[in-house]
């Protein structure tokens, strides 16, 4: 190690210091006053953090979180699937900031496990109703123009084990089903006038290359306004468990859609009645008639912190309320929120970026009494779209419709800080 | 990653070892564990291996050469098999390629659902991934002479085959490259051959396009089914355990709790055929000929009271002639006409008339994960 590399790392160690220093002291206010006044023991002790020089920069050549972040990971919900190869699992909301989501926290859902997939091996076919049917190798799609854009991706069936009732607790999740990153891609279009769509064409099938070899159909309208195939996300390439090396990106639609691991496009002037889109992803409505085709995810929100897996543990006080909200049908205008279970709101501060289709980052902050809190969050998109009320949508659908539940979500915060899952009158 | 020479001593080991007089076969077989760990995916969707392995649909395979058939603790067997194992079956390279390749002829009555593995190289590569979660058990004593025989076969074998680096042009010289295309704006890719069309373009639709010239009967289709099928979504199509129910719950659809099957909710058979062709059995896609996937969907019809007669015959004639009951229920996307999205001003202040009281709480449930004695809950993610 050079002198400038010690010297950095003693700079580094020290801000370290300081900014745990202040961690611990908040940790520590409700507990130990002696400590206090013979001086807090994470200032007054020279730690080992302070005194040896850490590891060196061969030590880790790809990055990953701080030791103490260890419980900041997707988890599985265990019955709700027979096994982990067709399942899901859920992103940490709770305990992320901003609006985009690291790569390795994105929810995963897979119909038959992540396809491991050589990109000297992948293909792109676009067959069916073109002037040309066309093979594409992954160094051919790299010669395409290149667009980056934010989008959310969003599961249908997110917070669909809450049609019922309360159920799970904590926003992972109840609302984990989403996440948001920059993609980097092809606009579809181009790869469609490459090989020249015929007349009379309406329908584009996207199919995956993996074992479930996923397939559904999306109107050719869509694909030619802003579908991309991706191949980037966040700057680096496809995790593979997000479709490596390449999956399609459909914008404020529900997530099945964006498949992964795409191998092939086919045109036609009909849709196709697959599977997902037939037993799955259909809306049973009381009554027994059933929607298909309920493509966009509608404007929803949701208070990250605090909630059950992100309790106060401050004591009363100043107390900050932080929140995602997002629509599939463009950007966020605003978004209220209510600590006393919707007598009164108030609008809650944007902040960050605002893309449309993309996740919002909002804010309130408010001084904590210490009393019961009955917390909700209300987005508005810019289509003019008000979050329903969980009440609205069941008694507009009944209670078993699984996929699209936007509504508003109430989290009950106890004297001592401790958040439940709940529903309000 | 896998060591090779270990697992590959402990095939051989195992073999010498365990079985009776075969031995000497089991060294013509150089086993590939890495190659072997991919082959094992087949496998992966009813049996673990390696580290906290736990019974599945299948037994967990630890330690598994020179286990007794039917062996694995706390998993319940068919009887066949226990009694292979009480007669003497002892888990060996042998045995195991025998059943593996095709598990009811070795073991009739066994209820392992699985075509069978029929490449050699696969099943050498297979076991001896296999072997390496079998350590303990073999003889370490063999290990050098074999290992050497084939020094990293496997790493010879991806040498050799650079064959997909072609495809980038890296191998052509520059002046014989492919010029652009004279398709499109940018003239990038090339034309997709009808053989490779038809290797991937198998999707059907509702009207038949797409369907396979075939055909396959009720009666054919419960070989398959039983074969394939039953051993997670059960002998009637009921679903074993949380595995998908394929049949029955008809006219339930308004029910509290309901129950969609291809008979009760499913709107066309096409989805059947497409989707059985495509991904099922689960574990080992694209193993059905044309003709069993008309027979096996023939029998799921059959399972759901569709089709009555043990005869009758599926096929690319008849299919999009078939309607399932519930067909005329989907209706279009109408979520937007709901009154909730009705043009409105919302309310912020004393919007209530009375304070919101709780009306349901998570914690009566008790369902979400690491909470500590968690059951399980209601309703699906599909
Ligand atoms: C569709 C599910 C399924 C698949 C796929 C499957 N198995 Fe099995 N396997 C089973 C079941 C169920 C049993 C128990 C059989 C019995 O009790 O008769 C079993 C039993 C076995 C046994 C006997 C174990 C013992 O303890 O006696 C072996 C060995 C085995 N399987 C290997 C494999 C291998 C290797 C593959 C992949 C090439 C595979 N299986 C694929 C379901 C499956
Ligand atoms: C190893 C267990 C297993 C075996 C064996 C198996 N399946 Fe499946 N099947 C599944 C799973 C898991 C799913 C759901 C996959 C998903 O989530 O995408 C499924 C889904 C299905 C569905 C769709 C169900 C629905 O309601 O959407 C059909 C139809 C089906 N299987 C038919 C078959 C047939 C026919 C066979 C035999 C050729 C077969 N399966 C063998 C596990 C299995």
């Amino acid at each position: 190690m050079s002198d400038d590399d010690t010297m950095a790392a003693r700079g580094r160690g020290r801000r370290g210091f300081l900014k745990s220093g202040l961690l611990g002291g908040a940790a520590l206010a409700a507990g130990s006053l002696t400590a206090r006044a013979e001086g807090d023991p994470a200032i007054t002790e020279i730690k080992d953090w302070n005194r040896y020089p850490g590891e060196g920069v061969d030590a880790r050549p790809y990055g990953t979180p701080s030791q103490f972040e260890s419980e900041v990971v997707r988890r599985n919900v265990p019955w709700l699937t027979a096994e982990s190869i067709s399942s899901v699992n859920f992103t940490p909301l709770h305990e992320l900031d901003g609006i985009i989501t690291p790569n390795g926290l994105c929810f995963e859902r897979h119909h038959a496990g992540i396809a491991e997939i050589d990109p000297a091996e992948h293909r792109l076919m676009i067959n069916g109703m073109v002037d040309t049917p066309l093979v594409f190798t992954m160094a051919d799609l790299m010669r395409f123009p290149r667009e980056n854009r934010v989008y959310f991706l969003e599961c249908a069936a997110n917070s669909g084990m809450e049609w019922r009732g309360a159920q799970l607790n904590g926003c992972q999740f109840t609302h984990g089903m989403v996440h948001c990153v920059m993609y980097t891609g092809v606009p579809l279009k181009y790869l469609l006038e490459e090989a020249g769509i015929k007349s009379g064409a309406a329908w584009l099938l996207p199919e995956g290359a993996d074992a479930s070899a996923m397939t559904r159909s999306v109107p050719l309208d869509k694909g030619l306004e802003d579908c991309l195939v991706a191949f980037k996300m966040n700057g680096e390439a496809l995790r593979p468990e997000q479709g490596y090396p390449l999956r399609l990106v459909v914008p404020g639609w529900e997530g099945n859609m964006w498949v992964k691991w795409l191998r092939r496009i086919e045109v036609g002037d009909k849709p196709w009645a697959q599977r997902e889109e037939t037993s799955k992803y259909t809306d049973l409505l009381k009554g027994g008639k059933t929607r298909m085709h309920t493509w966009e995810m509608e404007v929803k929100s949701v208070i990250t912190s605090p909630s059950p897996q992100k309790p106060i543990v401050h004591g009363r006080g100043r107390t900050v309320i932080a929140g995602l909200a997002w629509s599939g049908l463009g950007a966020i205008d605003r978004v209220d929120v209510t600590i006393d279970g919707g007598m009164n709101w108030h609008t809650a501060r944007l902040d960050g970026p605002s893309f449309p289709k993309a996740l919002h980052r909002f804010y309130y902050e408010f001084d904590w009494d210490g009393s019961d809190l009955l917390l909700q969050s209300r987005a508005i998109d810019d289509q003019g779209y008000v979050q329903p009320t969980k009440q609205e949508l069941r008694a507009a659908r009944g209670p078993n419709s699984i996929y699209h539940n936007n509504g508003i979500q109430s989290w009950h915060v106890n004297a001592e800080g401790a958040v439940e899952n709940v529903e309000v009158s | 990653m896998w060591k090779f020479p270990e697992g590959k001593a402990a095939v051989l080991a195992a073999a010498i070892v365990l079985s009776s007089g075969t031995a000497a076969s089991a060294q013509d077989d150089a086993g590939d564990a890495a190659a072997g760990e991919a082959v094992f995916r087949a496998c992966a969707a009813c049996h673990a291996v390696g580290e906290g392995a736990t019974n599945r649909v299948g037994p967990q395979l630890n330690a598994l050469f020179g286990r007794t058939a039917g062996g694995a603790d706390d998993y319940a067997y068919s009887d066949a098999l226990v009694e292979a194992g009480e007669g003497g079956m002892v888990w060996n390279h042998e045995t195991l390629s025998t059943y593996i390749a095709d598990p009811r002829g070795t073991v009739p009555g066994t209820k392992m659902a699985f075509g069978g593995i029929k490449d050699d190289q696969d099943m050498a590569d297979l076991l001896a991934y296999l072997a390496g979660f079998s350590e303990g058990d073999a003889a370490p004593d063999d290990a050098e002479a074999s290992a050497d025989d084939e020094p990293e076969s496997g790493d010879a074998a991806a040498e050799a085959a650079p064959a997909v680096e072609t495809e980038s042009n890296a191998a052509v010289p520059v002046d014989q490259r492919p010029g652009p295309g004279d398709h499109g704006n940018f003239g990038i890719g090339r034309p997709a051959s009808e053989e490779e069309i038809a290797a991937w373009d198998i999707d059907v639709r509702p009207d038949g396009k797409g369907l396979p010239v075939g055909s396959g009967t009720v009666l054919d289709g419960e070989q398959v089914y039983f074969d394939q099928c039953a051993t997670c979504h059960g002998d009637f199509g009921e679903g074993l355990g949380r595995w998908p129910v394929l049949a029955g719950g008809m006219g339930t659809l308004e029910d509290d709790r309901p129950e969609k099957t291809v008979g009760s909710f499913w709107p066309h058979v096409s989805t059947v055929y497409d989707y059985v062709r495509r991904t099922m059995p689960f574990g080992n896609a694209r193993s059905l000929s044309d003709d069993e996937v008309y027979a096996v969907t023939a029998y799921v019809l059959y399972l759901n009271d569709i089709v009555r007669d043990e005869e009758f015959e599926l096929s690319n004639e008849n299919l999009a002639d078939i309607e399932l009951p519930n067909a005329g229920n989907f209706i279009a996307d109408d979520r937007f006409e709901e009154d909730h999205y009705a043009e409105k001003d919302p309310c912020m202040s004393d919007c209530l008339d009375a304070p919101a009281e709780i009306t349901m709480r998570a914690q009566v449930l008790d369902v979400t994960p690491d909470s500590g004695d968690e059951g399980s809950g209601g309703g699906a993610i599909d």
